[in-house]
């Protein structure tokens, strides 16, 4: 307030001043008439019009340029910036050459003031809009949570800190991987994908099925879908939103209708262990003082339990897809070779029921993008089935074929010359426990491999058909996607991931970045 | 002895690898224990996922096979008490051998801290040998 003072007390001494001037015109005043006396009265009333003249025009103009000027100036500006006189123009500091610098001074004050009132007026606001942020993430009933660039925990909604039973002092400022400890059951993790985004890309986003997140002492795992949105230049440092779907209990009753089949697994696959051990075992004890048709019906024991293996392997795969628990990842790999292990692995099956196999692979096949377990499975299924179907009939050979087709991907045909299939059940042989009568009454088996084997080629965005014709034989054919073309699609799309599959089961049907 | 007689080396190595087969399943421990023995390994069977856990800590085992569902502690504490955070690192290769099931992520996490992950179904105890001949 000093300068405020300093302009009270040089109004005062202004007025001080122009007083004195007033009493000087009026002693010059005074003394005119005194010494002029007796003078003409011409010259008197000259004098005293000029001195009348002085004091009405100087006085005021004065008082006008060194007070009045000066606080109407002051009123201007706080006018200008008052809200409800936006018209005001601001005060013209120039025009003022008398006491420029106190006026300048409070004038600059009084524009102080409003930007104080400003910054209280928008901290207000901002105070206002950090509640409805507040409001919403508080009252959604997702959990949230913001990270900086570090990967600490700028932030965690209520929801969060009630999922994961914190409170915020022991999640605010602390490594995420610190808190969580989730678990994304691939190398595809949140850290990997930031690092990623990190390095390519100002904004990405990223969601991610199943993830698992571990609950200290011994809490039941919480299971979840997790969204991901990534945004380098933030300005408040807010870099990473993640966003979390709690699924737990579907999930886990989805655990609990596959963990049945799995006791299952477990229990039948316990007794195969021991038979096929005990049969090798035995067939080693026996080495040499075996006749031909006792080792023979050891072999088709260990034969017999072979396919029981693989049996159960199917069964638990056809759950998987009908729990949406099939995870497909698609790898580069040679195809060659992959036929050719599945070929070797059957081979003791074919031995024993007297059929060939023969191959007939193009040499300049491109290297494929496929999931290498599910395929071989697939071919397992067709190379099964035409060793069975053959073994029936007098022509015992299975012709395995691959090549590049019309439209540059790679086919594969199985062809058999067993039985063959009526025309009237070819349209329904994909579908889950189909067998024609004949095949039933015949063949063992549980339908569940064609089943399996097409939602798997479809799943790689392959296509799977039949040709068969009653007593000449059948030929399976299905076709997979060249890895450069996948890598291509990969490039193309705007997703990570390559999403397949007609029964929509597939779900993070991820390209792995070479 | 005529040196053209002396057995084969190539299955009988000098220094006898150790194997420590933790497998509570009787028979599957007898099969398994039979064809390493047989293919010139050292093995000491435990059939209790603690006493194994302390077995293997003395670290003179070059492979422990590690069956999933088993006494006392789980196969799957087992492996994280040997190859989790904090853990002393030791020479053995670890081959889990489970006839058990899981999931994909699940068993992502046992094969990572894993050196093999084996179904015992879908090999025979011959099987294992030869895997195991070729893991150093």
């Amino acid at each position: 307030m000093d300068n405020l003072q300093k302009f009270v007390s040089q109004v005062r001494g202004r007025l001080v001043v122009i007083l004195l001037i007033n009493n000087l015109l009026l002693f010059v005043d005074w003394w005119v008439i005194e010494h002029l006396i007796g003078a003409s009265t011409g010259k008197l009333i000259i004098t005293l019009t000029v001195i009348t003249v002085l004091s009405l025009t100087l006085l005021p103009w004065l008082s006008t340029k060194v007070i009045t000027q000066p606080t109407k100036m002051i009123w201007q500006a706080i006018l200008h910036i008052a809200p409800d006189a936006a018209n005001v123009p601001a005060p013209n500091l120039k025009q003022h050459s008398i006491g420029r610098e106190l006026v300048a001074n409070l004038v600059s004050h009084v524009y102080q003031l409003a930007s104080v009132v400003d910054t209280v007026e928008k901290t207000a606001a901002r105070a206002h809009a950090d509640l409805k942020t507040d409001f919403i993430a508080n009252s959604l009933p997702l959990p949230l949570i913001v990270l900086d660039k570090n990967q600490n925990i700028l932030f965690a909604n209520k929801a969060m800190l009630d999922y994961v039973k914190l409170s915020a002092s022991d999640a605010v400022g602390q490594s995420v991987y610190s808190v969580l400890d989730m678990s994304f059951g691939n190398e595809h993790t949140l850290d990997a994908w930031l690092v990623q985004a990190k390095a390519n890309r100002p904004v990405d986003t990223k969601t991610w099925e199943r993830v698992r997140l571990n609950l200290p002492n011994n809490q039941p795992v919480r299971q979840f879908d997790l969204a991901a949105y990534y945004n380098r230049s933030n300005p408040e440092g807010f870099e990473t939103l993640l966003v979390f779907f709690d699924h737990t209990d579907s999930y886990s009753q989805d655990d609990q209708a596959l963990s049945f089949v799995a006791l299952a697994v477990h229990e039948l696959r316990t007794p195969i262990t021991l038979l096929r051990g005990y049969l090798e075992a035995l067939e080693e004890d026996m080495q040499g003082s075996l006749t031909p048709e006792t080792a023979d019906f050891i072999h088709k024991m260990k034969v017999s339990a072979q396919s029981l293996t693989a049996f159960i392997n199917n069964m638990l795969n056809v759950a998987r897809i009908e729990n949406d628990q099939l995870v497909l990842q698609l790898r580069e790999d040679t195809w060659p070779n992959i036929v050719r292990t599945a070929i070797d692995d059957l081979s003791l099956r074919a031995r024993v029921l007297d059929v060939e196999i023969s191959a007939n692979i193009a040499p300049d096949l491109p290297t494929v993008g496929v999931d290498r377990v599910s395929m071989y499975e697939v071919l397992l299924n067709l190379l099964d089935n035409a060793i069975k179907y053959s073994a029936k009939s007098p022509n015992k050979e299975v012709l395995i074929s691959a090549t590049v087709n019309a439209e540059g991907l790679v086919e594969t045909t199985v062809q058999d010359a067993g039985v063959g299939i009526p025309a009237g059940i070819l349209p329904n042989l994909f579908e889950k426990f189909y067998r024609s009568h004949r095949s039933k009454a015949q063949i063992g088996g549980t339908g569940l491999g064609l089943y399996l084997s097409k939602a798997i080629v479809e799943a790689h965005g392959g296509h799977i058909w039949v040709r068969s014709k009653e007593g000449i034989g059948s030929t399976f054919g299905f076709t997979i996607v060249p890895y450069a073309k996948l890598a291509d699609e990969k490039k193309n799309g705007d997703n990570n991931d390559i999403n397949r599959g007609v029964h929509g089961w597939i779900k993070n049907h991820s390209l792995y970045s070479r | 002895m005529n040196p053209a007689q002396q057995p084969n080396t190539d299955t009988a190595p000098t220094t006898r690898r150790k194997v420590l087969v933790i497998e509570d399943e009787h028979f599957i421990s007898e099969l398994y224990v039979r064809a390493l023995t047989r293919a010139g390994y050292e093995v000491v069977p435990e059939v209790d996922g603690q006493k194994g856990l302390e077995l293997a800590k003395t670290d003179q085992f070059d492979i422990i096979l590690l069956d999933l569902m088993i006494p006392t502690i789980t196969g799957i504490e087992v492996l994280r008490h040997l190859r989790g955070p904090g853990s002393t690192p030791l020479k053995a290769k670890i081959v889990i051998t489970t006839n058990l099931e899981q999931r994909d992520e699940i068993r992502a996490d046992i094969e990572s801290q894993a050196d093999a992950y084996l179904v015992k179904a879908e090999i025979t105890p011959r099987e294992l040998v030869e895997f195991l001949n070729t893991i150093k």
